[in-house]
């Protein structure tokens, strides 16, 4: 057994025991429910700056969070350790914050009938990661730097590459025990182009994988897409100004369109009033060509995990189906204020993916003579209203499907409400983005595009 | 023994360069809407982070555990952890400039306060102010109050002679609104945050008759239409202003980013504004005394200052750490900070602004023919090439020297250097106007940002018929 393994471990027996106590402690002094998350993890991290090596360094660290209802009132407390007179100072904190108010009936944990023990996802942690030493990420990241900056235009601001192992338990006075432990190997990068008085906009990407083995080819190939994208960006053009579709990548799909969507279907959105699709599942709420999943037991993406915030063993589901609205994203809390049941969603969802369509991207490219391809979005999105306005980053104009450049300057707005019920075409290809979640490209229509 | 003895202890018998910085924040967060209260949490965080720089290279450690025999094995980690790394550098060494390195112990004003006020006050004002929002119209559907506060203490001692302390108090409120009529929604909020206690947070001139504010205004915002798109000749409010210097400009001049070819480089000494604009980023902030982000020294133990940016039009100073004053053969300006124990220092702002002018808004409006005055910052971000974008809140159409009509919200854009060239009149009114949220750059930092009314020309984002 690695040493980060054995001390992981040795960390973990301590966090049980004392998430344990301080359960006790918090019914000693009378709470009604008292959940505890406890963590730790060893993380070793290097980061170059102007590429150079900048900085080494090795972290272990702990958190014990604790909720406490009393009288079906709530408060909470945090600690970085994990000493027996602190956790029990933190409960009396709690206990405190919640005497002071206000008393909610729909206030409820569930017991370990509602979440028995969550099953043990094995690819989440990987030994080659946990024995990683400074010296392997080193090579690691210096493999990375050479690809990097192997076009001199290539003007690193950041590189960033770490191996974490962490364990998490979270436990309640009803009997909920969970634990999973997990490694990841994760990198993030960002720059720009540089060529004599000319500068691209700043753009970055990274990814996170649990397993050691492969990833360095994962990590080159994501270098050189990178390096290739921001000096293609270098001398921007004049976008044109008109008001029709536009090609989302699927980076922009996730940061355009996602979170109006996650919005309308999150349990807190419904239990408040503020979701436009309170009342809408098996209805039809965006384009038949949409279908979006969520798939948390699944290696591919770095949010799996076998149980959500609440302690409930997660699950797979499918949450628009063919355009279709078939559930909303409930915790126990909002489940319980909407007489429903839980999705096992507290904290996520947390590895979603867009099914492709049928078209092919070439063709999508093609749908009007000119045409903005938006990679970055960086503005507002009003989730309520569902308008958005902001400037598209790291996009391109296409005239009759040749790329004419990148663009600068260009601002988009729309209706996403109005963007997402009339999609025009959603690629047969999907893309990985940031290792979290599968995306494919998709054009929408009726969006406002304002050149310079 | 405090913890600065401790620190200094341990420092005096390291040779070579060593930083330790002990940290404990405590904090509370409050967020009340709907009649419920979905936050009321007591936060407490506590560590020492150490900085060892071996034959030129940097390595990092930290520990929660603030025993000596916990800090003493933490320096020999980050000075294991350097000396890697020195290997990787190659002939490539770091050195830094020494600076004013403060040897002072400080507690803020209002920290005593904030500290020993009651659970009890604090959480009941906020639930209070949730119900005052809800109560104030009948448009309401959701009313929303927030309150967070950082109670900070560091204790930072250098081997090169840094040996400081400090207390301060940072809380912060925010109050936002969605009204609702025949279907159709509109948010406005409101907030602040401050150095300082509670009864000073509460003294901050935006928190004015704050809720009948942003009542009227989300509720006035139902029946407003949009602006017209396109580069408009336009007023920048306070928020707005601090916005611009903070995204497009103040991150542009931090010199990592100089370093790494941002659009401010190699412009020092050129004219990159009107004449008219003066603007800095200080940690002592000596103007309206509201604003969140100062500091008495940074987390390199150098003593805060005011650092002129732009001097009437002409780009003089970037913001330094220790590190890239030494590369800049410059003095360091105190702009080195870290979020936590566990975060190394990093060069962020503290409290950018632009210097009031001689200009009256009541006169800036009078001499427009036609144009927007903009108001209520959204969220912003910014380029390296000087290419921002902003959310305002709202916006008031001039017409004929006089502000008309409210319209709803927009976005705003433009090339950082350009607009300020634009710039052709500022107030002599100031405000601090960002103390609430944080700044994110791999790591949070509480930073404030303000400054007078200025009137420029700028592009707003609009729909195309």
């Amino acid at each position: 057994m690695s040493e980060t393994k054995d001390n992981i471990k040795n960390l973990s027996h301590k966090l049980d025991a004392a998430a344990r106590d301080t359960l006790a402690y918090a019914q000693k002094k009378s709470a009604d429910r008292a959940k505890v998350s406890a963590s730790c993890s060893i993380e070793k991290r290097l980061v170059v700056e102007n590429k150079q090596f900048t900085l080494a360094n090795t972290l272990e660290t702990q958190k014990v969070g604790i909720g406490i209802h009393k009288d079906q009132k709530k408060g909470s407390a945090s600690l970085n350790n994990y000493d027996a007179n602190g956790l029990r100072q933190s409960v009396d904190d709690a206990l405190a914050l919640a005497q002071f108010s206000v008393p909610d009936e729909y206030l409820t944990m569930p017991d370990a009938k509602e979440a028995p023990k969550a099953k043990t996802l094995d690819f989440m942690w990987n030994d080659r990661t946990s024995t990683a030493s400074l010296g392997d990420l080193q090579e690691f990241t210096q493999a990375m730097l050479a690809r990097l900056t192997k076009d001199k235009r290539v003007a690193l601001d950041r590189l960033e590459v770490s191996t974490s192992c962490m364990w998490h338990g979270l436990y309640n006075s009803l009997g909920v025990a969970q634990t999973e432990t997990q490694t990841s190997l994760s990198w993030s990068f960002m720059g720009m182009a540089v060529d004599g008085d000319a500068v691209s906009g700043f753009d970055y990407d990274g990814r996170s994988v649990y397993a050691w083995d492969g990833a360095l080819d994962i990590a080159l190939k994501q270098c050189d897409e990178f390096a290739e994208k921001i000096v293609k960006n270098l001398h921007p053009v004049k976008a044109p100004t008109y008001k029709g579709p536009v090609l989302l990548t699927p980076r922009a799909v996730e940061e355009i369109l996602l979170g109006t969507m996650l919005y309308h279907m999150s349990g807190a959105s419904v239990m408040d009033g503020k979701s436009q699709w309170g009342d809408k599942i098996n209805t039809q709420v965006v384009s038949n060509l949409i279908h979006l999943s969520d798939d948390p037991h699944s290696a591919k993406f770095s949010g799996a995990t076998a149980f959500d915030g609440d302690g409930l063993p997660t699950s797979s589901r499918i949450l628009i189906n063919n355009g279709k609205l078939m559930t909303h994203l409930h915790d126990c809390y909002t489940a319980k204020r909407c007489k429903t049941k839980s999705t096992a969603t507290s904290g996520g969802p947390f590895a979603l993916m867009m099914a492709p369509g049928r078209d092919d991207l070439k063709t999508m490219m093609n749908a009007r003579a000119e045409m903005l391809v938006v990679d970055r979005f960086s503005g507002n999105i009003d989730p309520i209203k569902g308008d958005f306005s902001g400037v598209a980053k790291s996009s391109r104009y296409f005239m009759n499907g040749a790329d004419k450049g990148a663009v600068s300057e260009t601002m988009i707005a729309g209706n996403l409400f109005e963007s997402l019920s009339q999609v025009l075409a959603v690629s047969s290809v999907t893309e990985d983005v940031s290792g979290s979640m599968q995306m494919p490209w998709v054009l929408i229509d009726h969006v406002s595009v304002t050149g310079n | 023994m405090s913890m600065k003895q401790i620190l200094q202890q341990l420092a005096h018998k390291q040779s070579g360069y060593v930083e330790l910085r002990w940290h404990k924040r405590t904090s509370n967060s409050f967020l009340a809407t709907k009649g419920r209260v979905d936050v009321a949490n007591h936060s407490l965080t506590e560590g020492v982070g150490v900085r060892a720089l071996v034959d030129g290279a940097w390595g990092f450690a930290a520990t929660a555990d603030v025993s000596e025999a916990a800090i003493k094995r933490a320096i020999d980690q980050a000075r294991a952890n350097a000396s890697l790394l020195a290997k990787a550098r190659g002939s490539h060494s770091i050195e830094l400039r020494k600076g004013r390195l403060s040897t002072k112990d400080f507690t803020g004003e209002g920290f005593r306060e904030l500290q020993s006020m009651s659970i009890a006050d604090k959480l009941g004002k906020i639930i209070e102010l949730e119900h005052q929002l809800a109560k104030s119209s009948s448009r309401m559907h959701t009313a929303r109050a927030r309150y967070t506060e950082y109670l900070e203490e560091k204790a930072i001692v250098t081997s090169d002679g840094a040996s400081c302390s400090f207390q301060i108090a940072q809380p912060e409120v925010s109050l936002s609104a969605i009204v609702e009529k025949d279907g159709q929604r509109a948010t406005s909020n409101k907030g602040a945050g401050v150095s300082g206690g509670w009864s000073c947070l509460f003294r901050h001139p935006t928190l004015d008759h704050m809720v009948d504010e942003i009542a009227k205004t989300s509720v006035d915002l139902l029946d407003a239409k949009y602006p017209e798109g396109g580069r408009k000749k336009v007023i920048l409010a306070p928020a707005v202003v601090g916005l611009l210097c903070h995204e497009a400009i103040g991150h542009t001049v931090e010199a990592d980013f100089v370093k790494a070819g941002s659009v401010a480089a190699g412009k020092i000494g050129q004219d990159v504004a009107s004449s008219l604009v003066t603007m800095a980023d200080s940690g002592q902030e000596n103007i309206s005394g509201y604003a969140v982000g100062n500091l008495p020294f940074d987390d390199e133990g150098i003593e805060t200052e005011n650092t002129v940016i732009i001097r009437d039009g002409k780009l003089v100073s970037y913001l330094h750490n220790r590190e890239s004053a030494a590369e800049f053969g410059v003095n360091p300006t105190g702009n080195a900070r870290a979020w936590l124990f566990s975060d190394e220092p990093l060069i962020r702002m503290r409290n950018t602004y632009i210097v009031p002018g001689t200009s009256k808004l009541s006169d800036m409006i009078s001499s427009m023919d036609d144009g927007y005055l903009i108001e209520g910052a959204g969220s912003g971000q910014a380029d390296s090439n000087g290419e921002f974008m902003f959310g305002c809140g709202y916006v008031w159409e001039i017409k004929n020297g006089k502000k008309t009509n409210l319209l709803r919200e927009a976005t705003l854009s433009g090339i950082a250097f350009d607009v300020l060239k634009t710039v052709d009149a500022v107030s002599s009114e100031f405000q601090w106007d960002l103390g609430t949220g944080h700044c994110g750059k791999g790591q949070p930092a509480k930073v404030d940002a303000g400054g007078p009314y200025i009137r420029c020309e700028i592009n707003i984002g609009g729909r195309q018929s």
